[in-house]
This record gives structure tokens, C-alpha cells and sequence, in this order.
């Protein structure tokens, strides 16, 4: 019988396909818009792409020299775009919205900063942008922490730094100052916990591509390597739209029981069958299925769309199966608590938006309030999944325990929506 | 094969159903006639299990329905009064689809489907979805929906509601096979002509409660000897109450400011009745002689018309 059911309902999905295809076309489209304007200037690779921003040195000194040219060089040349401008061009062009931020080097930069007077790098974000500054200020936050880390630890070899970069810079001073300090940072590595600047030997070490991912700042430099994985921005953002509208998907296909009650044929199968769980399991079915194909088409068609490659393809797959489990489950229990499908839509919209806002769909977790990132996303199975599934881009980490917690909710979701349905229908169907 | 045992059902202080009690043989339609809300629909809810009553008990073949649900299903055919169809399935696989939910095996849903439709005159129309059909073919679809596994009760729920008189009497025309084939049928309607026509017995049915029950020549005869004369005239200024001895003569079925709905008592000549009618003190415009219907009966027992 779950096979004529099934039947049943993918023939009607077939034949009145505009509601599912809206939800099946939404992710695509927003992600689409939404990685064509903060992803601009990303290139063919449609990864995150270099970021353009001007440096303002008003210091004119060795030290803004350096960090002038710390940005041009290797794999920080790979991602950033460093231009040299004069303020009031810089600001002009920040307004054209050809700059993703200026970075301001103050006059007597150096000076202060070696004699130990508090100085200050301005950094000027571009209000239309949202990524790019952002990452922008992690990075001058990790450089401003290692100036911090320095200062405190080799305060006492400052004048000789002063005098090797005061008038014509004594290069070989410098360099017998670079391998001392460099002596010393290696003997006490171990004890700067963590270390906000590592120091390796290393000559080429692969890095987290890209530091908009949860684990950015941590740390400028890794010694585990790993096959290099590119960060795309496409796919950060679809697999939170996924997330969000696999939920609606869900929904669409579970309140099809409400429909069947308000269109008597529900009643008509209760003239024929004493069991009416066998008709609910069917739409769970119905909905596993149909959510299934959602998820292919948004996931798999976005992959070609945006031409990239989901990493560890079975990972994903069965992590998005576990998800949609979770999804049926959940619009069961809204289908058989609400009373009729203009309610229980009301419901599992809003439930969908929460559960997408609070779990990291819509955007990074690292953008919402310090308490709730703390104690109620991690609760989410949204944030499950569509943090995991971002996780899958640059970890081996354990994507198995959140699908098995997935699958696990999806399946009580299930049972208490049978128990539901028996004692709603107890009194007959009606 | 069916038999109703003085079931009942209340929705809160309303007692839509009250100790209504009939039964229904092979190859039998009984009628259950009522106005709207007169608890037909309550009653065949409860009768093909969607509802449980209050009190009483349904038997289907002997066996009461609360003892095995499962085989009295089984047994039964329900057409309920709305179209619970899918509009997006052809009217060919809405069939085939409750023949496999009534447990048919899907070759053999698909030869039954394939009979019902060349049955109900619908052949040609087999592939296209059901919201392309008009009324009278979606109501001959519901009706099919109910019989692919050849149920011996069958419930038809008003199945011709709102549908042109050519479609109607095409579902009656089958409805007829059906009995002549041996099913028992329980039909409920408001129309006083199906009743008429189609039912060998007939309930009364208003407020929840069966007024009165029989042959249609048996419910007549409740009239008295079936002389009913509708008198239209103007009765603004003058009573039944009174003229002398029209009481003893004529018992009122009806009564409004324009017209009287009588039914001569005892037995009398209509040219006597006709004449005593003619002289009534009122300014009279029309005086006619009829059969007495199913309304005059329904009149007589509730005090209004049927479709009040």
C-alpha cells in the first residue's frame, strides 16, 4: 500500500510542480545574488577571490614599508590586492565601491610603536560590502595582536630595531636582528599558548584557504598538511540556504495531509482501512522522498551551476540524507499538532526561520549575539548540519555524530507524530 | 445486510442524530430522505465507521460493526456527499488507486478501473485529470471510487448534488444496475423525486429523528385516502378556524396568507370535496387536485416543505 501512496503523491507533485519549484529555485537564485555581490571580483574560480583594498601610509617609515609589503607577498598576495594611495584618492574610491577597505598607517607609526607610545592602524570598511571587510579585519586583527605579542616579549631589543630603521636603514643590522628575534621566538614557542603567531620552518605550508571559516584567526600558519581545499563562497552560502529551504520543502510535502483532510480523501481511505498510520507513514515517505530530490537538485544543480565540487561526496550525502530525515520528522509533528494547513504553515514558517537564523543558514553564527552563538545554536539541527556540512570544506572532522543526531531527532520526530495522529483520529476522522 | 439500531450521536448540546433505527436488504435502496441538516450525513458517518455513536450499535451481515470494523469495511462501498477525489489524476488512475488502497492487486485494479469507467460512461474521458471534468463526470467518479472492490453495502451520501438533471439521471440509471445486481444500497437525498423513483423504502429523517418509514404507497396512505387539493386564495381576512365543520372534512397540511394545502379526511368524493372547497368565504383564485408526494407527506409530519 506505501507504494500506491507514494505513487499517489509523486504523480500529483508531478502534475502541480510550481510550488516545489519555487522552493527548489529560491536557494539557488539567493544564493546566486547574494555571491555575485559580496563575492565580486572573485575571478573564474568562483572562490572568494582577492580583496582590493588601499593603504593609506602616512608614516613614510622602514617599519610601514614592511607591512606595506607584507601584503604582496606570497600566498597573502594569492588573496589580497593591496593599492598604495594618498587619502583623499583612497576615500573617493572606497565611495565608488572599487575598494573593499583602507588601511590607514598613522604618522610616526613606527616611532610610537617602538618607543612604546600607544599607536593606533585605522581601518575604513566599506559599508556596501560585507565579506571582504570583514575578513580584512580578522587579518589586521591577527597582525595587530602579533605587534602586541611582540612588543611585550622583545620590548628590550627596541632600540637596536629604532636605530636600524632610523635615516638609511642598515640592512645588515636588520637581518642579524630578524635571526635573534627569530632564535628567540623559537625557544619560546611551546609557552605562547596559543600562539597567535606561529613560527615554523616550514617553507611552504598549506593554509586554511580562506579566513571567513570558523576557524579564521586562530592562528597565521599550520604545520599539518593536508590536500589544499579552496573555500567557495557559493557553497558556504547554498549549504545554509539547503538548510533552510529543504525545511520548506519538507513542509510543503507534510501539510499534504491537511490537504487530504480538507479534501475528504483522507476520510474516503478511512472508509476502507481501520489503520490510519499507514497513510501517515506514507506522506513521511512521500516527504523523504520528495526532500531527497530537493537536496540533489539544490546541492547537486548548485555545484554545477556555480562550478565547484562538494568535498567528500558521501559525507555530504548521507549527511543530507540524516537532515532530511530530520526535516520530516519535525513538519510531522507541526502537521499533527495544528489544527488545519493555514496554521501549521504559519507555524513552520516561522520555525523554519528561526531555526535557519539561529542556526547559521542565513548567515555565519559568528555574526549573532556572543549568547546565543554560545548556548542555543549548537542546539539547532539546523547549525548541525549546515555547519558541518561547511566543515567538510577544510576538516576531516567528524560529520557522522551530527547525521547520526539528525537522523536520530528525525526518527522520535516520526513516532511522536504517529502517537499524535492515533489519539487525534481516536474519536474517528473527523 | 445492513441494520441500524437506534444509534445516536450529540455534538456538544446538539443531538444531531436521535435513535434512528432501519435496515436495508440485497438488492434493496432504501432512502433516507431529510432537508439539510436533518443528520443523513451524521448517520451514514456512523454507519461506515467515520463516526462512533453515542448509543446503539450498526450491524453489517449480521454482525455488529464495533465487533470487526476490518470485515464490515470490507463489505462496504462509501460515496461521501463531497468530491474526495484527486483533481490532479486522471479519472483512470483515481480508480485504480482506490482499488489498490482497498486492497486490490494493481493489474486488477486496473480491469476493474477500466469496467467502472466504460460503466459510468467515461471512457473517453479516462486520461484527462479530473479538475477537466465537469460536475456530473467528477460526481460519476466519486461514485466509482466507492466500488472497485464490488462492495455488497453500498453508501451513496447525496450523490447527485448540484449536478445537471442529464448527469443525474445517468447516475441513477447505474445506481439501478447496481441494485439489480444484488448490492444494498442505503441512499440518502433531499430530492423528493430520486426518493420516489429510485428507492423501494423510504426514511424520514429531520432533526435526527425518523419521522416515518415505508413503501412510498405506504407513507402516502398516512394522507388518508390520497386526496390532497391546494387552494390558493386570499385568506387575509377570514380562518380555517372559522368555518364551520371544515375541520371534520379537512385536515390542513399547509397554511400561508395565499394559500391552503389540504388533505380530505375519510372517504370522500373529490367533486364533493371540490364544491364544499369552492364555497369556503374567502376570494378564491384557484383550487387543484393532486396525488398526494413525498412533500405532502414530509408537510403533514414536520409542518413544512422539504426544501425550506
Amino acid at each position: 500500500m506505501l507504494r500506491a501512496l507514494l505513487a499517489k503523491d509523486l504523480r500529483r507533485a508531478r502534475r502541480n510542480p510550481l510550488p516545489w519549484l519555487l522552493n527548489l529555485a529560491l536557494p539557488i537564485l539567493i544564493t546566486a545574488v547574494i555571491g555575485m555581490v559580496f563575492g565580486r571580483g572573485s575571478g573564474n574560480d568562483n572562490s572568494l577571490g582577492r580583496i582590493k583594498f588601499a593603504v593609506v601610509d602616512e608614516d613614510k617609515s622602514q617599519l610601514a614599508d614592511f607591512l606595506r609589503g607584507a601584503g604582496n607577498q606570497g600566498k597573502a598576495a594569492q588573496y589580497l590586492e593591496p593599492v598604495f594611495l594618498e587619502r583623499e584618492e583612497a576615500d573617493q574610491q572606497l565611495r565608488d565601491d572599487k575598494l573593499s577597505a583602507i588601511l590607514v598607517l598613522p604618522k610616526n607609526f613606527t616611532s610610537n610603536y617602538l618607543t612604546g607610545v600607544k599607536t593606533q592602524l585605522e581601518l575604513v570598511k566599506n559599508p556596501a560590502e560585507q565579506i571582504h571587510p570583514a575578513v580584512l579585519e580578522e587579518l589586521l586583527g591577527v597582525v595587530v595582536s602579533a605587534l602586541n605579542a611582540i612588543s611585550r616579549n622583545f620590548n628590550s631589543e627596541f632600540p637596536a630595531w629604532r636605530d636600524a630603521l632610523s635615516g638609511e636603514p642598515d640592512y645588515h643590522e636588520i637581518a642579524r636582528l630578524v635571526d635573534q628575534t627569530g632564535n628567540k621566538i623559537q625557544a619560546a614557542r611551546k609557552y605562547l599558548i596559543p600562539p597567535l603567531v606561529g613560527y615554523t620552518n616550514v617553507v611552504e605550508v598549506p593554509k586554511p584557504a580562506a579566513s571567513t571559516g570558523p576557524n579564521a584567526g586562530t592562528s597565521a600558519s599550520t604545520s599539518e598538511a593536508k590536500p589544499e581545499q579552496k573555500f567557495n563562497l557559493f557553497a558556504y552560502l547554498l549549504a545554509g540556504m539547503a538548510g533552510m529551504f529543504l525545511l520548506m520543502l519538507a513542509n510543503q510535502a507534510m501539510n499534504d495531509l491537511h490537504r487530504e483532510l480538507e479534501k475528504r480523501t483522507f476520510e474516503r481511505y478511512t472508509t476502507l482501512h481501520e489503520r490510519l498510520l499507514p497513510f501517515v507513514a506514507g506522506k513521511a515517505l512521500f516527504t523523504i522522498v520528495i526532500v531527497s530530490i530537493g537536496a540533489a537538485i539544490i546541492l547537486g544543480g548548485g555545484q554545477l551551476l556555480f562550478h565547484f565540487r562538494w568535498p567528500r561526496p558521501l559525507a555530504m550525502s548521507l549527511l543530507t540524507l540524516a537532515y532530511v530525515c530530520f526535516a520530516t520528522g519535525l513538519m510531522a509533528v507541526t502537521v499533527a499538532i495544528m489544527p488545519d494547513e493555514r496554521r501549521a504553515n504559519a507555524l513552520n514558517n516561522v520555525m523554519t526561520l528561526i531555526f535557519s537564523m539561529a542556526g547559521g543558514c542565513m548567515f555565519p553564527t559568528d555574526q549573532l549575539p556572543a549568547a546565543m552563538r554560545e548556548y542555543v545554536s549548537p542546539l539547532l539541527p539546523t547549525y548541525w548540519f549546515a555547519n558541518t556540512a561547511r566543515e567538510l570544506w577544510w576538516s576531516d572532522g567528524s560529520w557522522y555524530i551530527p547525521a547520526a543526531k539528525l537522523a536520530l531527532v528525525g526518527a522520535l520526530g516520526v513516532a511522536l507524530a504517529a502517537f499524535l495522529f492515533k489519539r487525534k483520529f481516536e474519536k474517528g476522522a473527523r | 445486510m445492513l441494520k441500524v439500531s437506534a444509534i445516536s450521536k450529540a455534538f456538544g448540546a446538539i443531538r444531531a442524530v436521535d435513535s434512528v433505527s432501519f435496515h436495508v436488504s440485497e438488492g434493496e435502496i432504501y432512502g433516507l430522505l431529510g432537508p439539510n441538516g436533518a443528520g443523513k450525513t451524521t448517520t451514514i458517518s456512523m454507519v461506515c465507521g467515520l463516526l462512533r455513536p453515542d448509543a446503539g450499535e450498526v450491524y453489517v451481515n449480521g454482525k455488529p460493526f464495533s465487533a470487526n470494523p476490518v470485515e464490515a469495511k470490507r463489505l462496504m462501498g462509501v460515496t461521501p456527499q463531497d468530491l474526495a477525489l484527486y483533481e490532479e489524476l486522471t479519472g483512470l488512475e483515481n480508480l485504480e488507486f482506490w482499488g489498490r488502497i482497498a486492497g486490490l492487486k494493481a493489474a486488477e485494479a486496473r480491469i476493474r478501473a477500466v469496467e467502472l469507467l466504460e460503466a459510468l460512461s467515461l471512457t473517453d474521458r479516462a486520461n484527462d485529470a479530473v479538475k477537466n471534468y465537469s460536475g456530473g463526470m467528477k460526481r460519476r467518479i466519486n461514485l466509482g471510487c466507492a466500488l472497485l472492490h464490488r462492495p455488497k453495502l453500498v453508501l451513496l451520501d447525496e450523490p447527485t448534488v448540484g449536478i445537471d438533471p442529464q448527469a443525474r439521471a445517468k447516475i441513477l440509471e447505474f445506481i439501478t444496475e447496481l441494485r439489480a445486481a444484488g448490492t444494498a444500497i442505503l441512499y440518502t437525498t433531499h430530492y423528493l423525486e430520486e426518493a420516489e423513483t429510485l428507492c423501494q423504502r423510504i426514511g424520514i429523517i429531520d432533526h435526527g429523528k425518523v419521522l416515518a418509514e415505508g413503501t412510498l404507497s405506504q407513507l402516502q396512505e398516512r394522507l388518508g385516502e390520497g386526496l390532497v387539493f391546494t387552494v390558493d386564495a386570499d385568506f387575509a381576512g377570514s380562518t380555517p378556524a372559522q368555518w364551520q365543520g371544515f375541520a371534520e372534512r379537512f385536515r390542513i397540511l399547509q397554511q400561508s396568507e395565499k394559500q391552503l394545502v389540504v388533505a380530505a379526511v375519510g372517504d370522500r368524493d373529490p367533486a364533493d370535496c371540490l364544491k364544499a372547497l369552492l364555497a369556503l368565504p374567502v376570494r378564491m383564485q384557484n383550487v387543484s387536485l393532486k396525488r398526494p408526494s413525498l412533500n405532502d407527506v414530509f408537510l403533514q409530519l414536520t409542518g413544512r416543505q422539504l426544501r425550506e
